[in-house]
């Protein structure tokens, strides 16, 4: 062991959780790396309990080091303790696996899964010793790539990376190294040639740089300009079509310390058959594409045998509506049980709670259940189109109540569009009902008091949703909501949380915004922002502050109704649902008309020119 | 996709196993060295629980509402410290032989926490009084002199230190519970190696941190000193009240 690896191990035993930055996990994979063509950092922009939690890095790391040219390794952002010792000390951002900075690697991937992680992005950039900008990385840095869901608008970091991955990277990532490798050996690699040859080759990879941006002189999108003639002028997303043979991995890489998904992740279907019109992760997930029992059982089964967690979450965006669930949980009980195995929901729909899936379900073992009604009032719920009624919701928190629950927990959004007072009081209204039905209830548990916990976020509007257009209140408005909810409630059973309207509306500016907020970043960056998805490291003022050098009216962007006919930021990216689709439903949204789920009839979104098998889409190419 | 001729251990060879009149316990002698020294006693738990659940091993389950395996670990280590000698002690509801238990673990666990032995133990761990360990230190200033005086500190009469107990801070005397100290400056490597023993046993329990960092301060070490200092802590060995008769 090297005396600076001895140092690094006292620095270790002075932070905390030092099992964060340790490594050593079992299933870990380690290549030796004389024999590598091309090595990968795939970044997590967050702690590492939650980038262990993640589901897509679990998968492209393996699928990835499938190959045997490639080696991919973890990166983690370092938390405040370590961070602050690693600056000290002036020690590099490293990889997990063989603790080379990450100037060494040839690719360094960052998944971008929520916007407010963009200032750890650039941290690690810089921790890293890299320049932030991708016009200051010449051909000795890594290629940076981004993908995930947040690439669907990748405009306000668009000048920090070289390219992004559009949709699902399995296939896409393996075919971008590849290339690279190629042009590494030809000896004509540039960052430049390569880059174009990857944006004039490879299906979904968006390279900003090879577009031109012009605004008209009120701030909006003139045009995007590619800037060869050979490149897709729109960026259309990738997706695996057969969910049965994509690559998902049978082993997982162990930690070692607690996360904060700590079990087998079972990934169902991808898509989403319902429609709400503020999710985006409904939308860009399209079309749905279902596994087979089959090949989730047996894919379980290998999870089991190489991680030995005794809990396997279902995982998908609703999990109730996977046609074959019965299937699926008859097949898995049949030796999950015996193996002190047990299953969970994590996605539950109020219509489809019945006491058959409940007693099937790990969540039994806990006090409380969770629903998400997202809105207080029938008129506003077909407005979101969320088609729960309070029927359904009444009828799941009476099975849960029968079996001996007495806590539930509800999730609403404030601030939607055409929201009134009644809405707001609506929610109110509907935990006091879940309260009385808790007492009307003859086989409730009568040992303990109920309660019913109601969590109300900031609606912040997304790209690629019938909502993309909407304005979001403003911050002092959302707080006047708080308190208006917050007056409405008399009754100590209901507790009340609520979100930090400061952080939704950062997260709307972040999400909406064009390639103009790089100048704020790049700030930001600078002023030294990390964690800005954790409470304790978010600073509104600071924030504000950094647009207002960067001369920037975040109001632009969060506050504003963006104009139908306008081009978005985020039209650059074809993600399979049609504009045309979006605005359909904006209109159904306000004459309060819900669409019927994709099972029940095609409303024709356009994603099934995509293909895909086991879809419900009809007319799907495969 | 996944082949379809893999063979699945644990779900099905478990309980092909005939069932025991009675569970029996066992011990499992392990390794905790390298990046694991980095993880609590509780992380390590947890880990035990995984590693035994896909090696299928058929452990006995507690009956009741919540089943969960019952893991019994001897004197936890703290965090930064490593060894080659922890214990465990578990119950098997099965047939099955040490030596394949063993095998099986061992297929489940990376070199640095590599299982050394499973038996049937004929002691308690409260009869696991002493701890050898193998103790480095490196920095700048290093010489014989601090060997010298270290092991001159080690065999005063009395030595009072403090520890936070449960019930607050404690005064105690350390001597009693050092059993051997040598230290030693190596001039090849231009460090301080120390051989010590002290005491384990959950009453007496001495923590070598305590001890070290006694005595850097009586050799004004800087152990504060990241850039500089280091330090490693191996457990190597266990003994009975006597401190002669190896525990196992």
């Amino acid at each position: 062991m090297s005396n600076k690896m001895k140092n690094r191990n006292t620095i270790l035993k002075s932070v905390s959780k030092p099992g964060r930055y340790s490594g050593g996990e079992y299933n870990q994979i380690l290549k030796d790396k004389n024999k590598i063509k091309a090595r990968w950092a795939f970044c997590f922009p967050d702690s590492y309990e939650i980038g262990m939690s993640n589901l897509g890095i679990r998968i492209l790391y393996g699928a990835l080091n499938q190959e045997e040219d490639i080696w991919c390794e973890r990166v983690y952002m370092p938390w405040l303790d370590m961070l602050e010792k690693m600056k000290k000390h002036h020690l590099p951002l490293t990889a997990h696996e063989s603790k080379d900075p990450l100037a060494d690697f040839d690719i360094v991937g960052f998944t971008l899964q929520y916007e407010m992680s963009y200032t750890n992005v650039l941290a690690m950039l810089k921790l890293a010793g890299m320049p932030i900008l991708s016009k200051d990385r010449g051909d000795e840095f890594p290629i940076i790539i981004g993908g995930g869901p947040c690439a669907y608008n990748a405009e306000p970091i668009a000048d920090f990376f070289d390219c992004f991955s559009i949709g699902e990277g399995e296939e896409m990532l393996v075919e971008f190294t590849k290339l690279y490798i190629q042009m590494k050996e030809s000896g004509n690699y540039s960052k430049k040639a390569f880059l174009h040859e990857a944006a004039r080759t490879i299906k979904g990879l968006y390279v900003p740089s090879f577009y031109e941006v012009s605004y008209h002189d009120d701030g909006t999108v003139k045009e995007y300009r590619p800037i060869y003639d050979d490149i897709p002028t729109k960026i259309t997303k990738r997706i695996m079509k057969d969910m049965d043979a994509s690559y998902f991995p049978e082993k997982v890489v162990m930690p070692y310390i607690e996360t904060v998904h700590d079990r087998i992740m079972l990934e169902v279907y991808r898509g989403c058959i319902r429609g709400c019109r503020f999710c985006q992760a409904g939308m860009v997930y399209r079309p749905v594409r279902e596994k087979s029992p089959e090949v989730l059982n047996r894919q379980a089964k290998c999870l089991f045998e190489s991680t030995g967690y005794d809990e396997i979450s279902l995982s998908s965006l609703s999990i109730s509506d996977y046609t074959k669930l019965p299937e699926l949980t008859d097949q898995l009980l049949a030796w999950t049980d015996e193996n002190m195995v047990s299953l969970s929901l994590p996605s539950l729909r109020v219509d489809s709670f019945t006491k058959e899936l409940m007693d099937k379900v790990a969540s039994v073992r806990s006090a409380s259940l969770t629903f998400a009604p997202e809105a207080g009032t029938q008129r506003l719920r077909d407005v979101i189109n969320k088609n729960v009624l309070e029927e359904d919701l009444l009828r799941a928190v009476n099975v849960a109540f029968e079996s001996g629950k007495t806590q539930v927990k509800l999730y609403f959004m404030m601030g939607l569009p055409t929201e009134t007072e009644e809405d707001l009081e609506g929610i109110v209204l509907l935990a006091k009902k879940v309260l009385d039905a808790f007492y009307k209830n003859p086989k409730r548990n009568k040992a303990r008091a109920p309660q019913v916990t109601i969590s109300v976020a900031c609606f912040v509007p997304k790209p690629f949703t019938p909502f993309q257009w909407e304005a979001q209140d403003t911050a002092e408005s959302f707080v006047k909501k708080q308190e208006f909810i917050g007056s409405k409630i008399n009754d100590r059973k209901i507790r009340y949380l609520f979100h930090d309207p400061g952080t939704s509306r950062i997260e709307a500016v972040l999400a909406r915004g064009d390639r103009k907020l790089s100048r704020a970043l790049a700030i930001a960056a600078e002023e030294g922002f990390v964690f800005d998805a954790w409470d304790e490291c978010f600073h509104y003022d600071k924030w504000l502050s950094v647009f207002e050098k960067a001369e920037i009216d975040p109001a632009f962007y969060a506050n504003r109704a963006f104009g139908k006919d306008e081009i978005l930021p985020w039209d650059i990216i074809d993600c399979g649902v049609d504009k045309s689709f979006f605005l359909r439903e904006s209109q159904k949204a306000y004459q309060e008309k819900t669409t019927p789920n994709c099972r029940e009839m095609c409303s024709a979104c356009g994603a099934n020119k995509l293909g895909g098998e086991r879809s419900c889409c009809p007319k799907a190419k495969n | 996709m996944l082949s379809e001729s893999k063979e699945l251990k644990s779900c099905y060879t478990k309980k092909d196993r005939p069932l025991l009149a009675e569970p029996i316990g066992v011990r499992v002698r392990f390794r905790k060295v390298g990046d694991l020294q980095f993880i609590s006693h509780l992380d390590l738990q947890r880990t035990m629980h995984r590693i035994l659940s896909r090696a299928g091993i058929p452990v006995w389950y507690t009956k009741g509402f919540n089943p969960h395996i019952k893991l019994v670990f001897s004197t936890p280590l703290s965090i930064g410290m490593q060894s080659e000698c922890e214990m465990l002690d578990i119950r098997i509801e099965r047939e099955i032989s040490c030596e394949e238990i063993k095998e099986l673990l061992n297929r489940e666990v990376t070199e640095e926490m590599k299982i050394l032995d499973v038996y049937v133990p004929d002691t308690k761990f409260s009869d696991y009084v002493w701890s050898e360990y193998d103790i480095e230190l490196g920095c700048g200033g290093l010489s014989a002199q601090t060997a010298d005086q270290m092991n001159a500190l080690a065999s005063r009469p009395t030595w009072m230190a403090t520890k936070t107990t449960k019930t607050g801070e404690k005064e105690f005397d350390m001597i009693p519970l050092i059993r051997v100290f040598h230290a030693a400056y190596c001039e090849e490597s231009k460090t301080v190696k120390i051989h010590t023993v002290l005491n384990v046993s959950s009453d007496n329990y001495l923590n070598p941190t305590i001890l070290l960092d006694a005595l850097c301060k009586e050799c004004q070490i800087d152990c504060e000193n990241e850039d500089d200092f280091w330090m490693t802590i191996v457990r190597v060995g266990a003994f009975r009240e006597d401190g002669v008769t190896p525990f196992r």
